[in-house]
């Protein structure tokens, strides 16, 4: 009896939670879409999302581009298929690498930094306060952040995706011992636009999760600091589990034919 | 004296947290142009009545009405309409940490968009002046002054709107008493000149003497008792003589155990 009770509130309480996510997503999203718009808003969190996490972004992909092409010019001499190395790295770093690392790196950053802030202003009534002065905070708080999200975080990914490449190309050539030339035409020959096109439409929706995981926990944490510290837990692990599956189901829509 | 009307009207308001009831069916009309007092102990939910009138708490039943709409279950633009009206200062202040002095009293002032940034800035600092600060103060950020000085941003703010009905949660508690003297005299001005309506909740008896045209106390969920200022010191009710003379025995007696044993 205990546990079928314990299942059915379970049951009940992940029924609530992501019923209560998709009112507040829509909700969010209809904000973005009518006047007032505050732009000095979006472009300050395009400042923190884009500008603040290139370096983060780079040293992931560059390291990841050149542990691509180390690991796989040992894999692939074992049937003789090294020439292969550029086209793999770029293909790696291109649909998956990119926009799943620089997505994860960017929700433990700014999905924690979102949630805290608005947890903060959660828990010490700023919110509150912000309805009393006529100000939607679904407008104000949320909508920049997400039109942020979605917007930088492809800039981010395909920033990485250059770094990411130029990785492999400095190991390939320096350390393997590839033509330099030779590695570029490898590259770019195989390379398709839906390569890179669906990266980054990955990265757009993991932006879009990223952000609204940050608002969404900030949003409703209570409780004073522990709370804002759990709502913060609570966005960056909800951010990269979306992150992974989303991954696999965008991955799943554009190629498997 | 001709008949005032009513600005709010307050109709068995319930409220509960849980299995914990806070407001049990009150009642409560605030006339136009008034300034009425909210009195009561600590966590009888003065607050939480406040935070239910200017619509950041949802009743679980009753009606608020104010200048007669209803203002309960209605649609976010009717609520935004109404917030129009309102201007409030919380009880921690609540002034956004991200924002400097100035833009904190200016906000309402853009949103609503009643001036400009230039202007709203020049009338920011007017208002930040009017509760002492000064020009230099206007651009420091509210973690870098204390607590009773972000009390009196946070009256800038509210008042800053014009706002037609004022709701100050305990306008002078941390603040000297000096200035508490000043923020009364802000807040008697705002009601007087500006033909505001202002609910205030204090524990501080001779500000709420000082401030008020009428005072209500809370007690259990209702409104044990409410008066003209000048009535209530010679009023023989048991609540208030217990309040305003800091007894322990009295009607309220069980309320302190009560609260310990949480
Ligand atoms: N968000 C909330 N969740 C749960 N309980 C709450 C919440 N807000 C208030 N309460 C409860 O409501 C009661 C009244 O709180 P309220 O803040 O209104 O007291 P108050 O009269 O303003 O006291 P004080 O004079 O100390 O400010 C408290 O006992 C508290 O337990
Ligand atoms: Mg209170």
């Amino acid at each position: 009896m205990g546990f079928v009770t314990a299942t059915g509130r379970a049951c009940i309480n992940f029924l609530t939670a992501t019923g209560r996510l998709v009112i507040f997503a829509g909700v969010a999203v209809s904000h973005i879409v009518r006047p007032p718009f505050y732009s000095r808003l979006v472009v300050r969190q395009i400042i923190e999302i884009g500008f603040y996490s290139l370096p983060v972004v780079g040293l992931t992909a560059i390291f990841t581009g050149m542990v691509l092409a180390l690991q796989s010019y040992t894999g692939f001499a074992r049937f003789n298929a090294e020439s292969a190395v550029a086209t793999v790295v770029v293909l790696s770093i291109t649909r998956e690498l990119a926009p799943v690392l620089a997505g994860l790196m960017i929700a433990g950053r700014i999905g924690a930094a979102m949630a805290a802030e608005i947890g903060t202003m959660r828990v010490t009534e700023q919110i509150d306060a912000l309805s009393t002065l006529s100000t939607n905070p679904y407008k104000y708080l949320v909508a920049p952040r997400l039109v942020a999200g979605v917007v930088m975080l492809p800039c981010c990914v395909l920033v990485a995706d250059i770094i990411g490449v130029f990785g492999g190309y400095l190991v390939s050539v320096y350390k393997l011992g590839f033509n330099a030339n030779m590695y570029i035409k490898n590259t770019v020959q195989f390379l398709e636009f839906i390569d890179v096109f669906s990266g980054l439409v990955k990265a757009a929706v993991f932006g879009f999760l990223i952000s609204l995981m940050g608002c969404y926990h900030g949003y409703y944490s209570k409780g004073g600091a522990q709370g804002v510290g759990s709502a913060t837990t609570n966005a960056v692990v909800s951010a990269s589990v979306l992150i992974l599956g989303c991954n696999y189901l965008i991955t799943e829509a554009f190629f498997s034919r | 004296m001709t008949k005032v009307p009513k600005k709010i009207v307050i109709r068995e308001l319930k409220n509960s947290f849980g299995s914990k009831q806070v407001l049990s069916g009150l009642n409560l009309d605030v006339f136009e142009g008034e300034s009425l007092v909210i009195i009561g102990a600590s966590g009888t939910g003065k607050s939480v009545l406040m935070k239910n009138i200017v619509g950041i708490l949802r009743p679980n039943s009753g009606s608020i009405k104010i200048d007669g709409e209803e203002c309960v279950n209605v649609t976010n633009n009717v609520r935004e309409k109404i917030s129009r009206k309102l201007g409030m200062l919380f009880q921690g202040a609540a002034l956004f940490d991200s924002l400097r002095l100035w833009e904190n009293v200016a906000f309402g002032l853009i949103s609503l968009k009643i001036s400009g940034r230039e202007e709203a800035r020049l009338k920011a600092i007017d208002h930040l002046k009017k509760v002492g600060l000064s020009e230099t103060d206007a651009d420091r950020y509210p973690s870098e002054i204390s607590a009773g000085a972000q009390k009196r941003v946070g009256l800038a703010r509210a008042i800053a709107t014009n706002p037609e009905i004022l709701f100050f949660d305990e306008p002078t508690t941390g603040i000297d008493p000096i200035m508490g003297e000043i923020v009364d005299g802000l807040i008697v001005s705002s009601v007087r000149s500006l033909g505001a309506t202002a609910l205030t909740i204090t524990h501080d008896m001779d500000s709420a003497r000082r401030i008020g045209d009428r005072i209500a106390m809370l007690y259990g969920g209702k409104i044990v008792w409410i008066g003209k200022t000048e009535e209530i010191d010679s009023s023989r009710d048991g609540f208030i003589q217990q309040f305003i003379n800091g007894q322990v025995d009295g009607p309220m007696a069980g309320l302190i155990t009560e609260n310990s044993s949480v």
